[in-house]
C-alpha cells in the first residue's frame, strides 16, 4: 500500500468519489491532505499518537459525513479542515485528555511563550521546506491562534489583549499576505 | 458595490472560512456569496490561501499510519464494494424453490407417517380386541348351539317317552346296575304287538366307553343270550331314540360293553345293567 503511486484527483473527482463512497477517495485524500490535516491537528494536540488517532478519526468522519458536504458552500479542504480541527478541539477540551496532559501544561505554555518571544521555531514546523511564509509576526500570531490553535477570534482577542476588531483585521491582513504569496 | 466591498473588508469572510461564525452568521455569508460573485470569489481566494498555508505547515504522519487508516477502510468498506460473487446453482433452474418445497413436503410426509403409525397401532389394538371378542362370542355360540342340540336331543327323547306312555302297546323294562356299576340304569321299550325294541338315550345312565368299545344289548331267551344290536355313547348318538332288533320273547335284557362292532357272545364281566321282564 505504501509503495503504490500517490493518487491525486481534482477537487471535483474527489468529491464525487467521496459521495459515491469509493475508497479511492480515501487513498487520494490521504495522499493529498493527510499531512496538512495532521498539521492542523498537531497544532492543537501536540501528543503525536493522540494526534494521529485524531487524524484517523478525521478520515472516518469525512467518509461517514461525506453526504453532508455541500460544494456550493466552500472548498472540500476547508470542510475537512474544520472537521479535523473540531475533533481536535473537542479532544483538547475533553476531561480525560485534560487529566492525562496536566504535566504537559507548563511545557505547552513555555512553548507558547517562546513562540511569542520568537526565540524558537515551532518544532512542528521545523523541517518544512524553507519557511516561505514570512508573515509579519503580529499577523502570524493571530492567524495561528484562530487557524491552528483552536482559539475563537474572541478568545484570541482576550488572550492577546487586543480589541476584537483588531483581531479581525489582523486575521484578514494575514490571509491577504498569504494570498499574495500563494496566488 | 460599496456595500459589497465593505462587507468583504469587514473580515467576516475570513472568519467564515475559519469556522468561527455561528449558524445564523454562516447563512448570511452564504446568502451574500450567492448574491454577489465578488463575495464568492473572495471566499474562494481565502480558502485557497488557507489551504496552501495548511499544506505548507503539513506534518508528515508516521509511515505506519497510512496503512492503518487505509486498512480500516479496506476491511470495512472495500469488501462491501466488491461485486457479489456470483453463485452458480449446482443444478440448472430454480432448484432452490423446489428444494424448499421438497423439504416442506418431506416434513409433511414425516408428520403424516407418524400420525399414520399411531392410527395403525390404535387400529391394530382395536382389531385384536375385536378378534378376542369374536373368539369369545363364537365359543359362546358353540356352547349355546351344543346346549341347544343337547336340549333338542333330550327333548325328542322325552317326547318319545311321553308318546309311549300314552299307548298301552309299550312295555317298559327297567335295567338296573350290577356289582361293577351299581349306579348304572336304563330303560328298554318293547312293543307288545310288533315286538320292536327301542332304547332312549334320555332314559339311560351307563358308564362311559372308550373309542374302541360300544354297548351291546342282549335278550336272554330261554337261558341263551341273543344280540339285539350295538349302540354307542350318548355323545355320538344322532337320534335320541334308537330302534334295536326285534325279539319275539325274552325273559331278561342286559347290556355289556363290547369291542366296537359287537361280539358273538356277551362278555359277562363287562355287563353294566340287567333287568328281568315282568310282563
Amino acid at each position: 500500500m505504501a509503495t503504490t503511486k500517490k493518487i491525486s484527483l481534482s477537487e471535483e473527482e474527489l468529491v464525487n468519489a467521496l459521495k459515491r463512497q469509493d475508497t479511492v477517495a480515501i487513498k487520494a485524500l490521504y495522499d493529498m491532505y493527510s499531512g496538512a490535516l495532521l498539521g492542523v491537528i498537531s497544532r492543537i494536540i501536540q501528543h503525536t499518537e493522540v494526534a494521529e488517532d485524531l487524524l484517523q478519526e478525521t478520515f472516518v468522519k469525512i467518509w461517514n459525513s461525506a453526504g453532508s458536504y455541500d460544494a456550493s458552500k466552500g472548498r472540500l479542504f476547508t470542510w475537512m479542515m474544520n472537521v479535523a480541527r473540531n475533533l481536535a478541539i473537542d479532544k483538547l477540551r475533553s476531561k480525560d485528555f485534560k487529566n492525562a496532559n496536566k504535566n504537559q501544561d507548563i511545557e505547552n505554555n513555555v512553548d507558547f511563550i517562546d513562540q511569542q518571544k520568537k526565540v524558537s521555531f515551532n518544532a512542528d514546523v521545523l523541517g518544512l521546506k524553507d519557511m516561505v511564509i514570512n508573515l509579519k509576526p503580529e499577523f502570524k500570531d493571530v492567524l495561528d491562534m484562530v487557524y491552528f490553535k483552536g482559539y475563537t477570534h474572541v478568545e484570541a482577542a482576550e488572550e492577546l489583549n487586543l480589541p476584537l476588531g483588531t483581531v479581525k483585521t489582523r486575521v484578514r491582513m494575514a490571509i491577504l499576505e498569504l494570498r499574495k504569496k500563494f496566488n | 458595490m460599496e456595500e459589497v466591498k465593505a462587507y468583504i473588508e469587514s473580515g467576516i469572510l475570513e472568519l467564515y472560512v475559519l469556522g468561527q461564525l455561528n449558524t445564523q452568521e454562516c447563512s448570511e455569508v452564504e446568502a451574500m456569496a450567492n448574491k454577489y460573485p465578488e463575495v464568492k470569489a473572495e471566499l474562494s481566494a481565502i480558502e485557497l490561501a488557507l489551504e496552501s498555508y495548511a499544506l505548507e505547515n503539513a506534518v508528515a504522519p508516521s509511515s505506519a499510519l497510512e496503512e492503518k487508516i487505509l486498512a480500516q477502510f479496506n476491511t470495512n468498506t472495500i469488501t462491501e464494494k466488491l461485486p457479489e460473487p456470483k453463485v452458480v446453482p449446482l443444478y440448472e433452474g430454480q432448484k432452490d424453490g423446489t428444494v424448499r418445497t421438497l423439504r416442506f413436503a418431506l416434513i409433511a410426509c414425516s408428520i403424516l407417517l407418524v400420525v399414520s403409525l399411531g392410527a395403525l397401532f390404535s387400529a391394530h389394538n382395536d382389531l385384536s380386541q375385536a378378534n378376542e371378542q369374536i373368539a369369545t362370542l363364537s365359543l359362546d355360540k358353540e356352547k349355546f348351539a351344543s346346549t341347544v342340540s343337547k336340549l333338542q336331543f333330550d327333548k325328542s327323547g322325552m317326547e318319545n317317552r311321553i308318546a309311549m306312555t300314552e299307548t298301552n302297546e309299550w312295555a317298559t323294562v327297567k335295567l338296573a346296575g350290577v356289582k361293577d356299576s351299581p349306579k348304572a340304569k336304563m330303560l328298554v321299550y318293547w312293543n307288545k304287538n310288533n315286538k320292536n325294541i327301542l332304547i332312549n338315550y334320555a332314559a339311560m345312565d351307563l358308564p362311559k366307553t372308550d373309542q374302541a368299545h360300544e354297548y351291546q344289548l342282549w335278550a336272554l331267551v330261554d337261558g341263551k343270550p341273543v344280540s339285539l344290536g350295538v349302540f354307542g355313547n350318548t355323545d355320538n348318538a344322532k337320534e335320541a331314540v334308537k330302534q334295536m332288533e326285534t325279539i319275539a320273547k325274552a325273559q331278561a335284557f342286559a347290556v355289556t360293553i363290547e369291542p366296537t362292532g359287537g361280539s358273538q357272545n356277551p362278555t359277562m364281566e363287562k355287563m353294566v345293567v340287567m333287568g328281568g321282564v315282568t310282563i
